[in-house]
């Protein structure tokens, strides 16, 4: 970040090749929408060339490139709740692919072999019961489920105290295991399931 | 309850308990708490069951799909980011001229400055010439009179002596000249 800082293209590059993956994964589980997703990200990435004479030496770089996406996001989510718009109707991406209503007739007429319904089913509860969660958790969870953040790198990212953070991720968890509970109940990893011939 | 009275025990509340048992799956718990309850969980399957609940629903995020970018979001992120660069650098040259003219006006107002005060020093240093003159006023005030006096006593002596009994007299003396020794020094 400190080459980024003084102004080479290069590590710039490098910067978003090595955490456009991660940016856009986190923002597109925030927003619900792979397309929205990226065009934040790239928000993202705009914000930090913008800041880079900003940047503090020592500060780290993840905890600063998802504050900007926290705040990104969250303004996203507000223009988006304005327009009513919070849950997109379609989606380009997912488990269901872009055009779920297909996938769902593919799999209703046994043309689908069982294991890969089950599995995307389980991709779809699991996607569903992180959209059910509230924009903080969501993001509490994400960074700490994805990025493998402590709390108090969250509580930073988030603008929150770790103390705020530990009560939301306690309650987001709770959420969670609420939403899931058919398979938190019988132990098994969803996909896992066995059709009616045991298979 | 514990069986021993000196140890310490988890919460009761079900919302600050399940904070505990979170972070302690998080690794975020300081070490008292987290044995006490790795403890409690081998003789609490209640508390152990919720500990795996906790566990398995979390394990249940790997389902998600892990973002995968196609090499045309790079290309295109670097693209605009070098927009940006260049017009931020042609903002910069465009304000180059603007920069170097406010650059010269502050010069040139520095220097003015320097040049006001410089001038009002120097007029409080430099001595007043019409300050002789003021200090010797009241005798060049009277000057017509100290004449007629010297033409009508010839000698100079008597004259001068004259003169010294009228300044002693202070009969032309205005207020403060009593205290200026230039004007004693000049009449002697």
């Amino acid at each position: 970040m400190l080459e980024v800082r003084d102004d080479s293209a290069a590590a710039f590059e490098e910067l978003v090749l090595r955490y456009q993956g991660r940016l856009v994964g986190v923002l597109a589980h925030l927003i619900g929408s792979r397309d929205q997703a990226e065009d934040l990200a790239q928000e993202v990435f705009m914000r930090v060339y913008r800041a880079r004479k900003a940047y503090v030496p020592g500060a780290k770089f993840s905890t600063w490139l998802f504050t900007i996406a926290n705040n990104v996001a969250s303004n996203a989510l507000r223009t988006l709740a304005r327009r009513h718009e919070v849950r997109p109707q379609t989606r380009s991406s997912g488990p269901m692919g872009a055009h779920p209503m297909d996938y769902l007739a593919e799999a209703s007429s046994s043309q689908m072999p069982v294991r890969r319904l089950a599995k995307a089913e389980a991709r779809e509860m699991v996607r569903l019961a992180i959209e059910s969660l509230g924009e903080r958790q969501r993001m509490a969870v994400l960074l700490s489920r994805f990025e493998g953040m402590c709390y108090a790198d969250i509580a930073e990212v988030m603008g929150l105290s770790p103390q705020a953070i530990k009560s939301l991720l306690a309650r987001a968890r709770g959420n969670l295991r609420d939403a899931l509970a058919p398979y938190v109940e019988r132990g098994e990893q969803p996909g896992m399931r066995k059709n009616e011939n045991g298979e | 309850m514990s069986s021993d009275a000196n140890q310490p025990e988890l919460t009761h509340d079900p919302a600050l308990l399940d904070e505990q048992l979170v972070a302690y799956l998080d690794g975020e718990l300081d070490e008292e708490t987290a044995r006490l309850i790795e403890t409690r969980a081998e003789s609490d399957p209640k508390l152990q069951e919720r500990l795996q609940e906790f566990g398995r629903a979390w394990e249940l995020l790997n389902q998600l799909e892990q973002a995968e970018t196609a090499g045309s979001f790079t290309e295109a992120t670097l693209e605009m980011v070098a927009i940006e660069a260049e017009a931020e650098a042609q903002l910069r040259e465009a304000e180059r001229p603007r920069l170097r003219r406010r650059r010269r006006a502050m010069i040139g107002a520095g220097l003015l400055l320097a040049g006001v005060i410089g001038a009002l020093a120097g007029a409080g240093l430099r001595p007043d010439p019409n300050r002789p003159l003021l200090e010797k006023l009241p005798v060049i005030e009277n000057v017509d009179q100290y004449i007629q006096i010297l033409d009508e006593n010839e000698t100079a002596g008597q004259s001068i002596e004259f003169l010294r009994k009228l300044h002693e007299a202070k009969l032309f003396a205005t207020e403060d000249e009593g205290n200026n020794e230039e004007d004693k020094d000049e009449i002697r």
